[in-house]
């Protein structure tokens, strides 16, 4: 049990991007009518620029 | 006692006679305020989110709302870490209880972990390795805020990290389990309300408001009451100071020196009691000199 949790709290930085950053930035993109490049869906904007954030942030353990 | 006399002729043991004095006419009051600010504030964020998703309030009014009960839900809290409303045993212990553990939900602080790391803060205020606040240290006002960011990145060593090792140490590992419930409803709350399409409803409701809380407490609760945070001795290791949004834009904090030397004396009376002690502050040498 506690180690499923400190995997869980291990892997916060990359939880939060997925769970939380990409829906919210879809619906951010939505909700001013903006226009993603390439093609791309909003959601898929969103997973990217989490991508983006989580990734890094996972490694260093800080978000800046 | 004049505000203005000098006791600086008497002895320690006067000065604590009168000190005592002065704190028992302010201790066992009972904070009405304290009590209903508690309930208000967290119905009233509790009421923000069906509010919100009926559309009966736009999301940006709420957002403000949310963020004002977020950066006030701790003081009330604080109180009943005190045992201000009610001292163990008491008829309205419940109460205090109740206080504590209710009103810091919107800030994702459980009770025990606030109560029992704060007690450490009055034991070992601005010590370097054992105040568990001391993160909060910084060399200004924008540097404080900085710290507050950088000290509540995922694997930083201050913030509500060091809560956990302070937890560790005083033999308290157990009530390190409160925070990682705590953390996990908030987090996969906000994620499933993301995921359900209310991402945005989630960040303004509780995650951007929290981060702003945080913000405003640690810099008026935490920093500017122990800037510099060099000493620690009784009458140095706080001070009192004027803050530019007042003591009710500061939450009372401007008085924060006589919360320190006497705990008991509910927020409300803090005011009261410095303007009595003051002499016998400066008497002690303590840093009263802004107010």
């Amino acid at each position: 049990m506690e180690k499923a949790i400190r995997t869980l709290f291990y892997f916060g930085p990359l939880l939060f991007a997925f769970g939380f950053i990409a829906p919210l930035v879809a619906q951010t993109i939505t909700a001013l009518d903006l226009l993603p490049p390439f093609g791309l869906s909003p959601l898929h904007a969103g997973l990217i620029i989490s991508a983006l954030m989580g990734i890094p942030a996972q490694f260093r353990g800080s978000w800046i | 006692m004049s505000t203005t006399q000098d006791l600086s002729s008497l002895s320690d043991a006067n000065l604590m006679r009168l000190e005592r004095e002065i704190a028992r006419k302010h201790i066992d009051k009972f904070p009405y305020f304290a009590v209903i600010w508690a309930f208000t504030n967290l119905a009233c964020w509790l009421a923000l989110w069906p509010l919100v998703f009926t559309g009966v309030i736009p999301l940006w009014l709420a957002f403000i709302v949310a963020t004002f009960n977020v950066m006030l839900c701790y003081l009330p809290s604080h109180e009943a870490q005190h045992d201000i409303i009610a001292k163990p045993g008491a008829r309205l212990r419940w109460l205090n209880q109740a206080v504590g553990h209710l009103s810091t939900i919107p800030l994702v602080l459980p009770y025990r972990v606030a109560k029992l790391t704060h007690m450490e803060h009055h034991k070992h205020a601005n010590h370097h390795e054992l105040d568990p606040d001391i993160s909060s240290s910084a060399s200004g006002p924008l540097a404080s805020l900085w710290t507050t960011f950088t000290s509540n990145q995922p694997r930083a060593k201050g913030g509500f990290n060091a809560y956990a090792d302070t937890l560790e140490r005083i033999g308290r590992p157990e009530v390190v389990f409160d925070g990682v419930i705590y953390n996990i409803i908030f987090y996969f709350t906000l994620f499933g309300l993301a995921w359900s399409g209310f991402a945005i409803e989630a960040a303004l409701l509780w995650w951007l408001p929290r981060w702003i809380a945080l913000f405003y407490i640690r810099y008026y609760l935490s920093w500017a009451p122990h800037h510099p945070a060099k000493e620690q001795s009784r009458y140095r290791n706080t001070r009192s100071f004027r803050s530019i949004l007042g003591n009710i834009g500061s939450m009372g904090m401007q008085y924060h020196i006589i919360h320190h030397l006497h705990p008991r004396i509910p927020l409300y009376r803090t005011p009261m009691a410095y303007w009595e002690m003051k002499p016998i502050l400066e008497a002690r040498g303590a840093e009263v000199g802004e107010l």
